[in-house]
């Protein structure tokens, strides 16, 4: 996999994430009784959407670009501190990749694509709304 | 400082004032888009469009310079079109403001004792501009 530009620094308007779950196998007997077996100690299938509402136009195309930059869903990258921002103790910004950057990926072992390719919506001339949906993914 | 009233205002329409006006108003709103994002915590808003409405009320004449070629945008027998998009200015002294719009109301009341009138109420498209009468 290769790794595009990081994230341009952009500060969302709405945050929604998933952390993913770990690879692992429920057995069920007849009885009902359940055994779970676990296939992998990093959860993985991580999710963030974000959400950038009336933004400006030059935003919404630093948004476009690295998009393209990333060759779409192909390319993994990392975010930026902006994107983050907001939770300050939930997720804690302290550079060292720690699993308390609880937004992040790569302290978990991921890597963050882009799910599908962003939503662009035109508002005004000079505004624009943008969704974007990323996953993590563990890195071979 | 001048003041203005009623007796100062004025309604004109496709060129020529509207006899016998009442009164008129004009609401001018603009979208307040909401621009707050994750680090702050009191709302933040951008302008976003821009729209203008205005109504009027005219003592009904039958005449050319009446309500009735008013209500000829709306009250009629064939449908709507952009052709009935008009320019109508609200004046004040030797003050207006204009603009091409759409008559999106109208009615007419007739009751004993009481003058006939009609309230159109208009919808602006497009920007305002300052006219001098």
């Amino acid at each position: 996999m290769s790794q595009g530009p990081d994230f341009p620094e952009i500060v969302p308007t709405a945050r929604s994430m998933s952390p993913g779950d770990f690879a692992s196998k429920v057995f069920r007997s007849q009885s009902g009784v359940e055994s779970r077996v676990q296939y992998g100690n990093r959860a993985f299938n991580k999710t963030l959407d974000l959400e950038y509402s009336n933004i400006t136009e030059a935003n919404a195309a630093a948004i476009h670009d690295h998009y393209l930059a990333c060759k779409g869903t192909l390319s993994f990258f990392s975010l930026s501190l902006k994107t983050n921002s907001g939770n300050e103790t939930f997720h804690i910004n302290d550079g060292g990749g720690s699993t308390s950057n609880r937004f992040g990926a790569n302290a978990f072992g991921l890597r963050y694509h882009y799910a599908e390719p962003p939503q662009f919506n035109s508002v005004k001339p000079g505004r624009m709304s943008v969704t974007i949906k990323l996953v993590g993914v563990l890195e071979a | 400082m001048a003041y203005f009233s009623g007796k100062d205002g004025l309604v004109s329409f496709g060129g020529n004032n509207v006899a016998k006006v009442g009164n008129w108003s004009l609401s001018t709103t603009v979208d307040a888009l909401e621009v707050t994002d994750l680090s702050l915590s009191d709302r933040t808003f951008a302008p976003g469009l821009r729209s203008s409405t205005g109504s009027a009320t005219i003592f009904y004449t039958d005449d050319a310079l009446g309500a009735k070629s008013l209500l000829d945008k709306i009250v009629k027998i064939t449908a709507t079109s952009e052709a009935d998009i008009t320019t109508i200015k609200l004046g004040w002294g030797i003050k207006g403001i204009q603009s091409s719009c759409i008559i999106t109301s109208a009615e007419l009341n007739c009751a004993v004792g009481e003058i006939m009138q009609a309230t159109i109420q208009f919808q602006f498209t497009g920007v305002l501009s300052l006219a001098t009468l």
